[in-house]
């Protein structure tokens, strides 16, 4: 049951994660996420005024730019784009800042696997550092489905060009919460076990997929861990960065 | 949209009379004398050829990568330099996404000038076939945090990735000898890019009515300020360009001094990128050699001079002077060329890098409890110039410790042991060389906080 991985870790072992905020000065929010190799800088400015024509002015926009390392923006940057705004849409409280855009830039220092997730990550720790106000955080993570059926956590560019299936997993921060569990519960279920964003690639039967999403979620406790860690840590920074 | 959204951000009148009047008494906002410049910070990614640079609050990243294309009909046998510039609206909120604008532009043809006219870079070594095949080198520069006085910045960091940067080796080969194989890193080391001089750009700006002179303005100063002259200049005395468009008059003899200061500032400059370049292919130096672990079989048949045949399976104990002859042996062995070519071939058919039983008993510089220093001043210079290409190193081996029918993958190893002079492993098994993440988050944290 033991897959061997080219590092050394075991099927549910994430490569070390590293995070810093307020790591610029112009922007308004600003965080650094790397995840081993993969380091991926996002950035924040706003709210700002106006909305794009397309958008509901009665909530807040947000609009999400992807830069990658070199090489002109293509298709796939377009789509994680797309996809990124999407996810920080559901986790932010709409309509606190109505007629408003926020932007989040995200920049790709280096790519060793499960950039996307890496790059979730970044912009909600930079939406907090923004002080953007937020439902919850959202943690996302990566799940290879190999050959032979195993489910690995968090693979490294080889991993992913090589296994059978991939499934990029957003889930909502898990709640420290107090005994009453009533609010939390949606429909019957409590909010922690919803999912969020789930991007795939590659073929993989159902039961797998459940397996991925299960192993993900127990991941999330993890990585919600870490970053609550992260974000008390930081001490207050200067009051003022606009412009 | 972009105009309703772009920040509409202007200095007050305070702001700008403050900055005015403070340089009349030769003091600038953060406390800066005239001619100073800003910390600089040179820092290097994994990878070659990418470099982080930090003027003080002005945050600029640079990668460098390479293709094969066909070269300019009118210059068959140069390869070609190109560079792109984004200004990211990471860095400032007034920068849009999609073309860029004139500054962009201006900064890309600054440094484009300074490098390319003044032939700094060697094109010609980077010709393959004349005619058919050169390589395209692409710069791209990232602009992350316009805390002012981006050009300086961003050719700092353009200089100190080009000069780390490294292309792979290609040969002509095949059956007919027309065939072109290009060897990937693993294979044959990669070959740094040939740079003449190093063109610093240094930036004046002026300010004020009286025309007071500012090196390296910040970005409030920037918008205080009435005009500006970029120098880009090397340390032979070379003026390579000089850029002044528009703005306040200055007068001639003004320029002069500011070229004169501009000489001295840019072999400051030069001499950081010089040393930090070096701190860089140190450190390469010695992760090469622990990743070459995995191509150690390669050298198995280099028969008289190791005895490698005992190699496969057992470590040898050997001391630094192994490596010193290791370095003598690569120096011949470039001579051979073809012959080793050959080795290579037959070996990595026979074994491939995981199976590799000799396992993660890299050669660690310091578990014999050698002096870092002693080995990065006097072998690393030498180790980067020919060896790293098959370093074969003999193992200097953790006594006892190793399980050599374990075969952990070298990809621990760099990571483990490149934390130079964090000499931690030396009672430790092999079994704790394996152990993952949340040892080697706490090193790389101390090496980051040593570095």
């Amino acid at each position: 049951m033991d897959i061997d991985r080219a590092d050394g870790r075991t099927a549910n072992q994430l490569r070390p994660l590293a995070c810093s905020r307020n790591v610029l000065n112009r922007a308004h929010g600003s965080a650094s996420w790397s995840q081993g190799e993969t380091k991926v800088i996002a950035a924040v400015y706003g709210p700002k005024a106006g909305t794009n024509k397309n958008e509901n002015p009665e909530k807040a926009c947000f609009e999400v730019i992807w830069k990658p390392k070199t090489g002109q923006i293509g298709k796939a940057e377009k789509e994680y784009e797309m996809i990124l705004k999407r996810t920080v849409q559901s986790i932010c409280l709409s309509n606190v800042n109505p007629n408003t855009t926020t932007s989040i830039i995200i920049q790709v220092v280096h790519d060793d696997g499960a950039l996307l997730p890496c790059a979730i990550n970044a912009a909600c720790t930079a939406l907090v550092d923004a002080g953007i106000p937020l439902k919850h955080l959202a943690v996302a993570i990566c799940c290879c489905v190999s050959q032979n059926g195993h489910v690995i956590l968090d693979p490294n560019k080889l991993e992913e060009q090589t296994l059978k299936a991939f499934a990029y997993l957003v889930f909502p921060n898990s709640i420290i919460s107090l005994p009453s569990e009533a609010s939390s519960k949606l429909r019957g279920e409590p909010l922690e076990q919803g999912i969020i964003t789930s991007v795939t690639q590659g073929v993989m039967p159902v039961e797998d997929y459940f397996h991925c999403l299960d192993r993900g979620r127990a991941a999330t406790s993890k990585l919600s861990d870490f970053l609550r860690k992260n974000l008390h840590l930081q001490t207050p920074n200067n009051p003022s960065k606009a412009g | 949209m972009e105009q309703r959204l772009a920040s509409t951000w202007r200095m007050s009148v305070n702001e700008t009379k403050f900055i005015e009047n403070s340089l009349l008494s030769d003091l600038r906002v953060d406390g800066r004398r005239p001619f100073d410049y800003r910390r600089l910070t040179i820092k290097f990614g994994r990878d070659d050829g990418s470099s982080e640079v930090q003027l003080g609050n002005t945050h600029v990243m640079a990668f460098v990568t390479s293709q094969l294309v066909q070269p300019y009909r009118d210059r068959p046998n140069e390869g070609t330099l190109s560079f792109y510039t984004e200004f990211s609206p990471m860095a400032d909120p007034s920068f849009e996404a999609g073309r860029p604008g004139e500054l962009a532009v201006e900064l890309g043809r600054i440094i484009d000038r300074g490098l390319r006219e003044s032939k700094a870079v060697d094109t010609e070594s980077l010709c393959v076939i004349s005619g058919k095949l050169v390589w395209s080198v692409r710069i791209d520069v990232h602009i992350l945090d316009n805390g002012g006085n981006l050009v300086d910045a961003a050719n700092i960091a353009a200089l100190a990735a080009l000069s780390t940067f490294r292309r792979p080796e290609c040969t002509l080969g095949g059956e007919d000898g027309q065939e072109l194989i290009i060897h990937p890193p693993e294979v044959r080391e990669p070959i740094p890019l040939i740079i003449h001089h190093l063109p610093v750009a240094v930036t004046f700006g002026f300010i004020g009515k009286e025309n007071i002179v500012v090196i390296d303005p910040t970005h409030y100063e920037e918008t205080v300020m009435g005009g500006r002259m970029t120098v880009t200049l090397n340390t032979n005395g070379d003026v390579c360009a000089i850029q002044k468009a528009g703005g306040d008059g200055v007068l001639p003899s003004v320029i002069m001094q500011c070229l004169r200061i501009a000489s001295v500032k840019a072999g400051d400059m030069s001499s950081k990128i010089k040393n930090a370049v070096e701190s860089f292919n140190t450190e390469r130096a010695l992760r090469k050699i622990k990743r070459h672990n995995s191509s150690a079989p390669v050298d198995v048949s280099e028969p008289a001079q190791k005895g490698g045949t005992e190699f496969s399976d057992t470590h040898m104990c050997r001391l630094n002077l192994m490596s010193e002859e290791s370095r003598v042996i690569q120096s011949n062995g470039m001579e051979v060329d073809g012959k080793l070519l050959q080795q290579e071939e037959t070996i990595m058919r026979d074994s491939d890098a995981k199976s590799f039983i000799g396992g993660p008993s890299s050669w660690d510089p310091h578990s014999k409890g050698v002096n870092s220093d002693a080995l990065r001043a006097s072998p690393a210079s030498q180790v980067v110039e020919a060896p790293t290409k098959k370093l074969e190193d003999p193992k200097v081996d953790q006594p006892s410790d190793m399980e050599l029918t374990q075969p952990v993958s070298d990809n621990t190893l760099p990571n483990e042991v490149a934390n130079t002079g964090l000499q931690t492993s030396e009672e430790k098994t092999l079994e704790d060389a394996i152990k993952p993440k949340h040892k080697r988050k706490k090193k790389k944290k101390k090496a980051s906080s040593q570095q």
